[in-house]
């Protein structure tokens, strides 16, 4: 082909790139971060502006930059400008940057050289540069014109993991090379007698039992840390490197990280290192670690750089995310923890209860029945009182809100309750509830205006007492409201409770996990209507749960029960905010539920940090965002989701004993009891950290699916935010603005919905999906819609999303998102979780099991297809290709809430990779459905699902067991398309009633194919099961070496287009409609290993967006 | 999960150890070589990046020729020792290692060099395939100095991007270059083999072994980096159909009949790197970071700074981070 016919097609051009970030650097007050081939340019601006500044694109082609090198100015300015040498792999690029008066300018750059070897490290010798290359040896090069000045080799040829250049100059340039073996070789290259005569090593240090992936040199002190394979960090004293046969030293052996190190950087005070772990750990240079930054998710944390003046340390990790760090030596200030030294003569009898009211005052209880306050600021002890019907068994618990209202209150075990005002104890007021043991007590408080206390005693009678204060403020008002009812259970008492706003529910939870919704004034809701609707036995139930017989007041059952969701263990708090319900456990999840109609909705499942398999509680931080509270073994741990940050970890000895938080924006309390002593820990600042995220990360791991949902349309009142200074101004980022919806899910578990802008080339996570157990492999959508439904659309867009993956696991779910100019895409998305699906489950669940062979729980969901027949009633199937080698359908129901097996065959009798539905639509032919699986060994197998869903069971076999899933007939159509596995498959029908399949294999190839169908005419099928359709291919062909490796993502975008992905990493646009399919033109991406693409037309030209997804994300535009 | 959750999911791990075979990758050899019969006629033959040693059990079992010295094998790591297969413990990379594999075959040329090396991958996926790349090239410069003419060369590749490159090298040896995948290697593996056949240097060339073999550049003739015109050598699928698909997880109990039972690895690994990290986690001696209550304040009035001082070090409030992914200039 000659270089004319080469150009006549317009190429794709990368619009959007999420890649692991593999360079870090600090330039004044600038931070680049390299991202495939693109550096981003942050601010660090000190005066609290933090942000993306420009996205400097395709500095380095198709290399991924490893690093920046700034060239050290003789006057030490670097002020506002800079020469900057990016490399990585085998290319180098020299730029010149400038950022005076905060405008960013790229002013010149060099061209591309390319390298014949990798590139390990580079280093300014004045105007030039010298590199330490991949087998041993070192160039020096001139980067403005591009030429090798010389070579030098070292006479131990190998291959290196890591090198380090040292000095100024050519004559004093030092090689600190990491070798395949572990060794460290240092050697001069200036030592060459001539040109490309090999140099002999000075020196051979060993120790490391892995190789070396990272070094770092501290002239200063004559130090050198290296990074292993083996998990340690060693400090080695070197003195002065440039001299040569100096003695190396190893003087510290640090073991910390729980996987391989791939980063360390020396400090002139600190030594940093990061690794697989995700953590980034501080030590001092005797080999302490002072902190420890958690928050990065995946695969580990590949970049590292320090601001030293500044005392940041930033990290840049594979899940894409950049986080900035707050070097504070050891430890954070403020924090700590003391014993309040209680035991004292004056102070007979142990404690038995602790509680916080507020941030500064600390109440607690010891079995004399005496109720002690100790102040936190004036830091002493005072008695507020004694009660000797409080001796034996007392509970205690301060009323929430600030400082506690003043208020706590005690229960005893004969049933009686006293609410105590802290300032004024002498105006206590007792309360007798029960005959028995009150077993709990918790607070409710709606705004300032209603606060409630519930105590359960025995029976699972939960009485309702409402506290009010006189005007005087010195006396208080306990006056019982109403009495409620739990569900049965052995240990039948609540645990937690909390008004829903506006305020008409109260929700609670119980011992028996439960979550219950009570109305908060049951008397006025008589009549049934106004709590939605009340369920069978809501209404008062008479006095006859038998223990408490002195009076006869009704008793009001749930309105509505989530029954046991958190397992045995129970519920652990309950918490309103932002139009959800939250409710915790110690099943180690938190929910997210939703009141709807007097009704409680689960909405999700959360997860918190690993081993947290105690949540305690719930806590809303001044700045908006979410803290979780838990027990880990026997810590306390402050966990943010949204940061990933273990906030605080307090060695307290397990969440069984009495403990007591509070939280303020000026200081986090935590408070229990210990050796008989209260132990109270407390960290300023609360729990906000100063640590800034940069940028999200996105998934932690391979990206394995993804779909375009649809688009969004925003006004201009929702314009995403432009940064103000007009260099910050994207162009075109102005007028309405397109949004697409994307969703992702991946090995991490997790299912993402992204928002990506037209016009701005920039992606916004909206929410994550966490419901899988294991790897996610592939998701389908079905039933978009607007917000409102088709009778008041509103902007926005409503789908669902069905997702599935490994161990036999599938969840559905409903997504909604709207405009919402309140967060920085303009949009919101709400998710509700609708069902799920297990195959062991499944198999649990049958009679006769001990008669079948256990469905594999190992079993991988490898795609997913939805098939919509178009008659009323008939829910969407869903079909599943399974690497047990079945392909199985599920029908789903009730928009999606009811998911069931419905039929299987093992057909194809290895594992199955591929499923794709396609419709059938002719005149005078009824619609039909088609399904096509594809599998490891090349063969393709259509099936005629109408027919299937016309006939039911009669051209299904009947299952050998009842409760077994159908068995699916003949396929209408076998085809070997490859000779093996097929990655990828699309259909597209042709306008002559035909469609066109494709498919992309293992082996490289593509497979084109026109397939008729023929199908009996309306009138005749009626009630004829014998007329099935019949398929014959028409025209078929087959290009052989497509691509060099597993063609992954394959879409037929037109009868005259088709474009193919690859794990090549080419995107390849073919010509159709002319015999074979011909190459128009193809363009190298730079995700590796991609898993997966989406693509779809884009408006208003002939153009299409192409999304592929593998260990990273990337978007491609591409007109015709 | 179980100790048999693997035998599951890898039918071919489960069979390696029923079969006695050091590892999986027994059953990529044996596929291959009942597609190319690679083992004809060889009496000598090279087994570069060796350990556990499945390869080199397969080649002492099936290749002709007498005593000692049929088989070298080298590794980085440790191996367990095999009946007449000569070890070399090194860096095939390293100069001196080569140097060492070729003093065995001075006088007496191998007749098969095969290399199934793979670099412990980093998961950055250009490191990894560039690592891997140089351990193929490596080993073809060792073939070059002791295969005979017209031998045959086998060698792991990474499909990945600039695969075309190392085509276009091994073109430069070898009359016929193909590209397998035994069926024992799984789908979503970027793994294959290079099968090289009829080793024939071109006309002119003196083995160096003092200077590395680089990968190839693209070129805008005859191998270009988004061109039509690319360097993909034909693909060939090995092992039979009816051979057991590795990327399905099969009941324990297989179709032929047999009982299952579970057999416990054949060769556990070697001393890996990470051992002595482990054996301090265990023991719980791995540095932790300090936490408060290590060092804790004994008494209450110990606290340094009264609490009202807060917010000393938030220049940066968390609330000003970025949330944009990414935005083009
Ligand atoms: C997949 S294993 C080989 C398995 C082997 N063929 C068998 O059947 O047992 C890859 C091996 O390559 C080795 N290796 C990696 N880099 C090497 C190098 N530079 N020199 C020698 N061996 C290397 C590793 O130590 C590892 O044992």
């Amino acid at each position: 082909m000659d270089a004319l016919g080469d150009y006549v097609w317009p190429r794709a051009t990368s619009e959007l790139i999420l890649l692991p970030v593999t360079g870090l650097e600090c330039v004044g007050d600038r931070l680049l971060a390299g991202e495939g081939p693109d550096v981003l340019v942050y601010s660090l601006d000190f005066g609290g502006h933090l942000r993306m500044m420009k996205r400097v694109q395709n500095l380095l082609g198709h290399y991924l930059i490893h690093g920046f090198r700034v060239r050290p100015e003789p006057n030490g300015d670097l002020d506002s400008e800079a020469m900057v040498a990016v490399f990585g792999s085998k290319g180098l690029r020299i730029v010149k940057i400038s950022w005076g008066q905060s405008r960013f300018r790229e002013l010149w750059r060099s061209g591309l050289w390319n390298m014949s070897d990798w590139i390990w490290d580079v280093r300014w010798l004045e105007g030039n540069v010298a590199l330490a290359l991949g087998h041993n040896s070192v160039l020096l090069y001139d980067p403005v014109v591009g030429c090798m000045l010389q070579d030098v080799p070292c006479t131990d040829r190998c291959t290196l993991s890591s090198a380090c250049l040292i000095g100024d100059t050519w004559k004093e340039l030092t090689v600190v090379a990491g070798a395949i073996s572990n060794q460290l070789l240092v050697w001069y290259p200036a030592a060459a007698l001539a040109d490309n005569k090999p140099v002999a090593p000075d020196r051979r240090v060993s120790g490391h039992v892995g190789v070396i992936f990272s070094m770092s040199y501290l002239e200063s002190k004559g130090l050198l840390a290296t990074a292993s394979e083996d998990r340690s960090v060693r400090i080695w004293k070197v003195g002065d490197l440039r001299v040569p046969g100096g003695r190396v030293q190893n003087i510290g052996h640090c073991f910390g990280h729980s996987a391989r190190v791939w980063q360390v950087k020396l400090l002139e005070n600190y030594l940093i290192s990061a690794g697989e772990d995700c953590v980034c750990l501080v030590w001092s240079h005797e080999g302490e670690i002072l902190q420890a930054f958690r928050g990065h998710q995946g695969r580990g944390i590949r970049a590292l750089a320090a601001h030293e003046m500044q005392a940041w340390v930033i990290t840049g990790g594979d899940d894409s995310g950049i986080r900035l760090w707050h070097l504070a030596g050891r430890g954070y200030p403020g924090l700590g923890v003391s014993a309040l030294s209680f035991k004292s003569p004056s102070r007979p009898g142990t404690l038995k209860a602790v509680t916080l009211a507020g941030s500064w005052r600390l109440l607690t209880v010891t079995d004399t029945g005496a109720l002690y306050l100790y102040d936190l600021e004036v830091k002493c002890w005072e008695k507020l009182l004694e009660d000797k019907h409080f001796q034996s068994y007392c509970l205690l618990e301060a009323a929430p809100g600030p400082e506690g209202l003043g208020l706590c209150a005690m229960a005893n075990g004969e049933g009686c309750v006293k609410v105590v005002p802290i300032n004024t104890p002498t105006a206590a007021v007792d309360h007798g509830l029960f005959a028995g043991k009150v077993h709990s007590l918790s607070w409710a408080l709606r705004g300032y205006e209603e606060l409630l206390l519930l105590a359960s005693g025995p029976g699972g009678v939960m009485a309702c007492l409402e506290i009010s204060a006189a005007l005087s403020g010195k006396a208080i008002f306990v006056t019982e409201r109403c009495r409620y009812l739990l569900p049965p259970s052995k240990q039948r008492w609540h645990t937690c409770s909390a008004f829903v706003p506006p305020g008409d529910f109260l929700v609670c939870g119980d011992r028996r996990g439960s979550v219950l919704l009570f109305p908060s004034r049951p008397e006025v809701l008589k009549d049934p209507g106004v709590g939605g609707k009340a369920e069978a036995g809501s209404g008062p139930v008479g006095g006859d749960s038998g223990t408490d017989g002195s009076n006869a007041v009704a008793e009001w059952s749930p309105v509505s029960t989530l029954h046991s969701l958190h397992g045995k263990q129970g519920v652990t708090s309950v918490t309103c905010h932002a139009g959800y319900v939250y409710s915790t456990g110690r099943d180690g999840a938190y929910y997210q539920l939703l009141v709807r109609g007097g009704q409680l909705q689960p909405v999700l499942r959360q997860k918190t940090c690993r081993g947290m398999n105690w949540v305690a509680g719930l806590h809303m931080v001044p700045d908006g965002s979410m803290v979780i509270l838990g027990f880990h073994a026997n810590e306390f741990v402050v966990w943010s989701p949204r940061s990933h940050e273990k906030l605080h970890v307090v060695s307290c000895g397990g969440g069984h004993r009495s403990w007591a938080f509070s939280d303020t924006e000026a200081a986090m309390a935590f408070a229990y009891l210990k050796d008989g002593d209260v132990m109270l820990y407390q960290a300023l600042g609360g729990c906000t950290r100063p640590h800034v995220i940069l940028r999200e990360g996105l998934h932690g791991r391979e990206i394995t699916c993804v779909k375009r949902v649809g688009a969004i349309t925003l006004g201009p009142e929702f314009q995403v935010p432009c940064l103000e200074q007009p260099d910050f101004l994207e162009p075109g980022s102005e007028g309405p603005g397109l949004t697409d919806i994307v969703i992702t899910c991946s090995e991490d578990t997790t299912v993402c919905v992204l928002a990506l802008p037209t016009t701005t080339g920039s992606a916004h996570a909206l929410t994550a999906v966490c419901n899988h157990i294991s790897s996610v492999r592939a998701m389908a959508v079905w039933g978009l819609g607007t917000p409102g439904g088709s009778h008041s659309p509103q902007p926005g867009l409503t789908a669902n999303i069905v997702s599935a993956g490994g161990r036999a696991e599938m969840h559905c779910f409903s997504i909604v998102v709207s405009p919402d100019s309140g967060t920085p895409s303009g949009l919101a998305c709400h998710v509700m979780h609708l069902s799920s699906h297990r195959l062991d489950d499944y198999w649990d669940q049958q009679r006769n099991r001990h008669r079948m062979v256990k469905v594999d729980p190992e079993t991988r969901y490898m795609s997913l297809a939805i098939c919509e027949p178009d008659r009323p009633g008939v829910g969407p199937l869903v079909a599943a290709a399974c690497s047990d080698g079945a392909v199985r359908l599920f029908v789903l129901q009730d928009s999606g809430r009811i998911l069931q097996l419905f039929a299987e065959t093992f057909h194809h009798e290895r594992c199955v990779l591929k499923v794709h539905s396609f419709t059938h639509e002719a005149p005078n032919q009824q619609r039909r459905l088609f399904l096509c699986s594809a599998a490891t060994d090349g063969s393709l197998a259509f099936w005629d699902l109408t027919t299937v869903l016309d006939h039911g069971s009669a051209l299904l076999e009947p299952p050998a067991e009842p409760g077994l899933p159908y068995q699916l007939g003949t396929p209408c159509l076998t085809l070997q398309a490859h000779s093996c596995g097929i990655n990828s498959l699309h259909t597209m029908p042709t306008r002559e009633g035909h469609h066109l399949v494709a498919s992309g294999s293992e082996d490289g190839s593509l497979h084109v194919f026109v397939l008729a169908v023929k199908a009996p005419e309306l009138e005749e099928a009626v009630g004829e099961p014998e007329l099935m359709p019949q398929l014959h291919v028409l025209e078929e062909y087959s290009v052989p070496c497509a691509h060099a490796a597993h063609v992954t993502g394959l879409k037929i975008l037109s009868p005259t287009l088709m474009v193919s992905a690859s794990i090549d990493q080419r995107l390849t646009f073919w010509r159709l409609g002319h015999g074979e399919p011909t190459f128009m033109n193809s363009t190298v991406y730079h995700v590796p290993d991609v898993a997966d693409m989406d693509c779809w037309p884009v408006s208003p030209e002939f153009g299409h967006r192409c999304a592929l997804g593998g260990q990273g994300l990337e978007v491609y535009n591409w007109y015709d | 999960m179980g100790r048999t959750s693997k035998d599951k999911r890898d039918v071919y791990y489960r069979l390696a150890k029923e079969n006695g075979w050091r590892a999986r990758s027994a059953f990529k050899l044996l596929q291959l070589d009942e597609e190319f019969h690679l083992f004809q006629g060889v009496t000598r033959a090279v087994d570069l990046c060796a350990a556990p040693g499945s390869w080199s059990q397969v080649l002492s079992q099936k290749i002709g020729g007498q005593g000692p010295g049929r088989v070298v094998a080298v590794d980085l790591q440790a191996m367990a020792p095999l009946p007449g297969v000569i070890q070399i413990q090194g860096d095939i990379t390293q100069l001196s290692t080569a140097k060492e594999i070729i003093q065995h075959f001075e006088g007496c040329h191998a007749d098969l060099v095969v290399c199934d090396g793979a670099p412990d991958v980093t998961g950055l996926h250009d490191v990894d395939e560039y690592m891997q790349a140089q351990l193929l090239l490596a080993a073809l410069n060792i073939a070059t100095h002791v295969l005979k003419p017209g031998g045959c060369f086998v060698a792991k590749i990474f499909r990945g991007r600039d695969v075309t490159l190392l085509y276009s090298q091994l073109r430069v040896f070898f009359s016929s270059v193909l590209c397998a995948k035994p069926r024992s290697s799984r789908n979503s593996s970027i793994e294959a083999f290079a099968v090289c056949r009829g080793y024939d240097p071109p006309e002119g060339f003196v083995a160096d072994l003092t200077k590395p073999l680089l990968d190839h550049s693209y070129d805008s003739d005859f191998n270009q980096l988004d061109g039509p015109t690319r360097i993909i050598v034909p693909f060939v699928t090995c092992g039979d159909l009816s051979a057991y698909d590795s990327d399905r997880s099969y009941p324990l109990n297989l179709q032929d009949g047999s009982e299952y039972k579970y057999t416990p690895p054949t060769q556990p690994p070697i001393s890996p790197p990470y051992q002595e990290a482990c054996t301090l986690k265990k023991k719980g001696q791995l540095a932790k970071e300090t936490h408060p209550q290590d060092c804790p304040i004994s008494r209450v009035d110990a606290l340094s700074q009264p609490l009202a001082a807060i917010q000393c070090h938030t220049v940066l409030g968390p609330e000003i981070k970025d949330n944009k992914m990414n935005c083009t200039p």
